[in-house]
């Protein structure tokens, strides 16, 4: 009797939850690739940048290569996790992620040795998007741009999104290339930096333009210069800090990453998926909704992007003196 | 207000005894981790009051844990809160042992034999339910999981099927 | 009135029969997730998100926060039942409400706790209906130094909520507090503690920690029990709560809905605080104390009420600045950029169908699950019948796989197996796993908000007096804290007078 009754709760439990799902198979298998379904994994919790530009591709390549493509979350240590694990994991095309240029080229210069990871244990597939970071202030002070930081004459509190990220590092580079005095206050992402920025909390604050642009549109903050190499087309009357006079060019930048050792054929069907999907109008709307800049090179681009970047970064470093973990 | 006096409910506790070593050893214990703590903390760097290092606030709550863990020591001796180990305990232990296993195995064989086992063993083995039970029950519980996880939730649980 | 007129509208939106089907849908989808330990809101609306592309914006935002708020009924399941609270906002109500249903009064508690979580979230709907711009502006105004003196507020109530030694539970909080410092520092990249794992360098979650010392960590102290009492499974002596019952906790209700309402607004932490508090309140309160953490009506009332009406309240931030406070909002605020309706301080005025259409279907979403409360109360407290050999074993299944699908990691199937037997050693060395699992939450929000508002202030404490909310906030604790210490002192001898006796 009692059996029943569990069997009969479990049952009811599983029968209620039934609206509303895909169903997913196993991974991988024989034949022409792909048999199965292809994992997507995030090194970040559902709901960041890189989750949700990870499932808009999901939806398209699925489509695309007529298989489900799961996506699985796997966050912590700023994705270093998930790298580790794609890294080992079999190299036939079924386990691919997206991962953040900042791994590579900002958190390195942030954290211990053991932590970092290396471009070259992943096979490149392609390209994704650009995603800017922007200055902010808020809508209250009388701030316009940097100059006018530096006008004030007072110790300046900006926050960024964290240890290790590129809001910090570009922060960091503008304020001290523009002999502001300035502190350095960690927020965890940037929803709570933005926050503290509306209730100006602090003076300024360096965010994701995706995550701001409500706030900008509404007037509740003050953008003073993006950090891109050119002027935004989404904040297109924003001037770039380059502009400003302080050789600050720092982005994130996403692109889709496969094990290495991945056999070719499997690599140009996934990239081939990946192009026509960043093809269709609802990825471009996406991309636009969002706020991100469509970067889609191929491996050998997206490799001298980053190169490029980790050197710059760090020689600026070296140049100003700047630590990002103060270990 | 309708108080409810106490001595209405079911008294569940057994009646409790003084155990002065299974004080001190849990005193001991927390001190350990003091210490631990301590240690640890100053080793990442304490920096100063207004500028903190990574281990002012560990170091802290450290010296919070170990100060207190002392004043254990002394003044809890006659504690009655503490239960001994009894043979029963050896129960406990298998039980732990199994669940390590299983989560050893969840990875390298997938999760059906291993939730199949572990639900298993504790009702034929620590339960003392009847075979016919046990092995229902776990195909069963397996089965609705299943269901649950693999075919409605999409969860990407490592499996075999 | 004209103001009124949206509000109204609102309501011709959420009647339509899909958009009913489309809350139910998630509101049932809610409470079932709530009931698996481990699997959230934030998960679930992520796997459900494409769902969404082909419905109406009104439609799918009303369906995924009946999820979410749905999923905070169904977390209290677990926690009066089994031990096992799927959320850091239901911990305080295991205190209670697990105590209830071992004297077979598990109906009592839930149906309670499904009352208190109705009125808490209705008072809460209608207090974002009338305040939500007000409120929103005076959030923020908490900035970390605000933050910093609420969640000092929050361990020291920690302290007072346990039931066991005093010395004790400081000793369990003091280890919160530590086991939130793994992982590596947010102000200077440090790792600490992680002993060299990725595993552990974002910290260990929530989760592992919850349901290993309460759930594992009360069967695996179960099992040697057994042996030494005859298994008497629970009588349940009613399934639904008296008229006494319900006199008993609608004070309780009623301050756990504002308290919940005020703190759930602010972002990170805010629905555990409102619980800790309004348990804490309801404790301070009583004539008989004691009884809390023995089975007391008004210690599950109090924090499901409370922890209800600040789920609700913490759309406010979302939809009023358009910031998502935690990665539920954040996924909802994704769903509505596909929707192509930015959120953002425009959205009232720009989208008013669609925020009064949300609003008002948490009154219709609040109402649908109290009516399948009362039914699956019943239901799922025939649970408590099944014998503890065969129930044991399910339900550390449940937790096992519950809290690998949080990371999607074994590695947290290990940390759970590691809480669990410290559980247990708590458990027999007479210390309680409530003190530590609090701390633990509370402890990465004070350490973090007291070292950004040092950062803020440029390294002088005095400035947590200078700013109004948090100087006034320090100056009553501080007094609070004086006042009982000096009563303690004094009641002291007593009790230990009385503790030689016993002996």
């Amino acid at each position: 009797m009692r059996l029943i009754q569990v069997v009969s709760v479990t049952a009811a439990v599983a029968l209620l939850t039934g609206c509303g799902g895909v169903k997913t198979t196993a991974t991988g298998g024989d034949g022409e690739f792909p048999t199965g379904n292809i994992q997507m994994s995030v090194g970040a919790s559902p709901g960041g940048s890189t989750d949700l530009i990870t499932r808009a591709i999901a939806e398209g390549v699925g489509k695309e290569l007529g298989v489900s493509v799961p996506v699985v979350n796997k966050p912590g240590a700023n994705g270093a996790l998930n790298a580790k694990e794609l890294q080992s994991a079999k190299p036939d095309g079924y386990k691919i992620a997206v991962q953040n240029a900042s791994l590579f080229t900002i958190t390195p210069l942030a954290v211990s040795a053991n932590e970092a990871v290396k471009l070259d244990d992943f096979d490149l597939i392609g390209g994704i998007s650009q995603d800017d970071y922007v200055l902010l202030a808020p809508a209250a002070s009388a701030v316009k741009s940097i100059a006018d930081l530096k006008k004030s004459g007072k110790n300046i509190k900006y926050g960024t999104t964290g240890v290790g990220t590129g809001a910090q590092l570009a922060s960091a580079l503008a304020f001290k290339q523009a002999a502001i005095p300035a502190t350095d206050v960690p927020f965890d992402g940037g929803a709570p930096a933005l926050t503290a920025l509306l209730g100006s909390q602090v003076d300024v604050a360096t965010i994701q333009v995706g995550d701001s642009i409500a706030q900008i549109k509404a007037k509740k903050v003050v953008p003073l210069a993006v950090f891109s190499a050119e002027r935004i087309k989404f904040l297109p009357e924003v001037p770039t800090a380059k502009e400003q006079g302080y050789d600050v060019v720092v982005s994130q930048y996403r692109f889709l990453t496969a094990p290495k050792g991945t056999p070719e054929p499997v690599k140009a069907k996934l990239l081939d998926a990946a192009k026509k999907t960043f093809a269709t109008e609802a990825y471009k709307k996406f991309n636009d909704d969002h706020c991100l800049t469509p970067i889609e090179g191929s491996p050998d681009e997206v490799r001298k992007i980053l190169d490029e970047y980790a050197t710059k970064y760090k020689a600026q470093l070296d140049q100003y003196q700047i630590s990002l973990g103060k270990k | 207000m309708t108080e409810r006096p106490l001595t209405e409910e079911p008294l569940t506790e057994e009646p409790l005894t003084e155990r002065p070593l299974a004080q001190l050893s849990a005193a001991g214990v927390a001190g350990a981790i003091g210490v631990f703590g301590l240690v640890g903390s100053l080793a990442l760097g304490l920096g100063r009051l207004t500028a903190p290092g990574p281990g002012l606030w560990p170091f802290t709550v450290s010296v919070v844990i170990t100060v207190l863990a002392v004043v254990l020591a002394l003044t809890g001796r006659h504690g009655t809160d503490t239960e001994g180990f009894t043979r029963a305990s050896v129960q406990t232990a298998i039980a732990v042992l199994s669940l390590v296993v299983f989560a050893a195995l969840l990875p390298l064989i997938g999760f059906e034999i291993p939730s199949l086992l572990l639900v298993f063993v504790w009702m034929r083995f620590l339960g003392k339910e009847s075979w016919v039970s046990s092995t229902a029950v776990s195909i069963g519980t397996v089965a609705a999981f299943y269901v649950l996880f693999v075919v409605v939730l999409e969860i990407p649980l490592p499996r075999l099927i | 009135m004209d103001f009124l007129n949206p509000v109204i509208d609102g309501f011709g939106v959420v009647l339509q029969p899909t958009n009913l089907l489309y809350c139910l849908i998630g509101v049932v989808i809610g409470m079932l997730i709530g009931v698996l330990p481990g699997l959230g809101p934030a998960a679930t609306i992520a796997i459900l998100l494409p769902v969404t592309y082909g419905v109406e914006p009104v439609s799918a935002i009303i369906m995924l926060a009946g999820i979410f708020y749905g999923a905070q009924y169904g977390g209290t399941i677990t926690s009066v039942l089994l031990r096992l609270p799927g959320e850091a906002s239901s911990v305080v109500t295991v205190f209670d409400g697990y105590a209830l249903a071992k004297q077979g009064k598990a109906g009592t508690a839930l149906g309670v706790a499904a009352i208190g979580s109705f009125i808490g979230g209705t008072v809460s709907i209608i207090g974002l209906t009338l305040l939500a711009p007000v409120v929103a502006e005076v959030a923020l105004d908490f900035g970390p130094p605000e933050y910093a003196a609420l969640s000092l507020f929050g361990v020291l109530l920690v302290a007072t909520v346990g039931n066991g030694g005093r010395t004790k539970s400081v000793i369990a909080a003091g280890l919160g507090l530590l086991l939130a410092t793994v992982g590596r520092d947010t102000f200077t990249g440090a790792s600490r503690f992680t002993f060299d794992t990725l595993n552990l360098a974002d910290g260990i979650d929530f989760v592992p920690i919850a349901m290993g010392l309460f759930g594992l960590g009360e069967i695996l102290h179960n099992l040697e029990e057994r042996h030494r009492t005859v298994p008497a499974p629970a009588k349940i002596t009613n399934v639904w709560p008296s008229r006494a019952d319900l006199r008993q906790s609608s004070g309780a209700i009623g301050r756990g809905s504002v308290i919940g309402f005020v703190l759930g607004v602010l972002p990170g932490g805010g629905a555990t605080l409102s619980s800790l508090v309004a348990y804490a309140v309801e404790k301070r309160r009583a004539k008989h104390p004691e009884r809390f953490g023995k089975g007391a009506i008004e210690g599950v009332a109090a924090p499901e009420t409370a922890n209800n009406a600040a789920a609700t309240s913490s759309f406010i931030p979302l939809l009023t600045l358009g910031i998502p406070a935690n990665a539920t909002m954040a996924l909802m605020f994704g769903a509505l950029l596909i929707q192509g309706i930015p959120p953002g301080p425009q959205l009232v005025s720009e989208h008013p169908d669609l925020f009064w259409g949300v609003v008002n279907s948490m009154y219709i979403g609040n109402i649908l699950l109290l009516i399948m409360s009362i039914p699956m109360v019943g239901l799922f407290v025939k649970i408590l019948r099944v014998r503890p050999a065969i129930l044991a074993p399910i339900t550390v299944l449940i937790t096992l796989l519950g809290v690998y699908t949080v990371n999607n990691q074994v590695f947290d199937i290990f940390l759970v197996i590691v809480f669990g037997v410290l559980g247990y050693l708590m458990k027999k060395f007479g210390f309680e796993p409530g003190p530590l699992v609090l701390a633990f939450v509370l402890g990465s929000v004070m350490e973090t908000a007291v070292r950004q508002s040092l950062l803020i202030f440029g390294g002088n404490p005095a400035g947590f007096f200078t700013r109004p909310i948090s100087g006034t906030v320090l100056v009553v604790l501080i007094a609070v804290l004086a006042l009982p210490a000096i009563r303690w002192a004094m009641r002291r001898r007593s009790v230990e007078s009385r503790d030689e006796e016993l002996v």
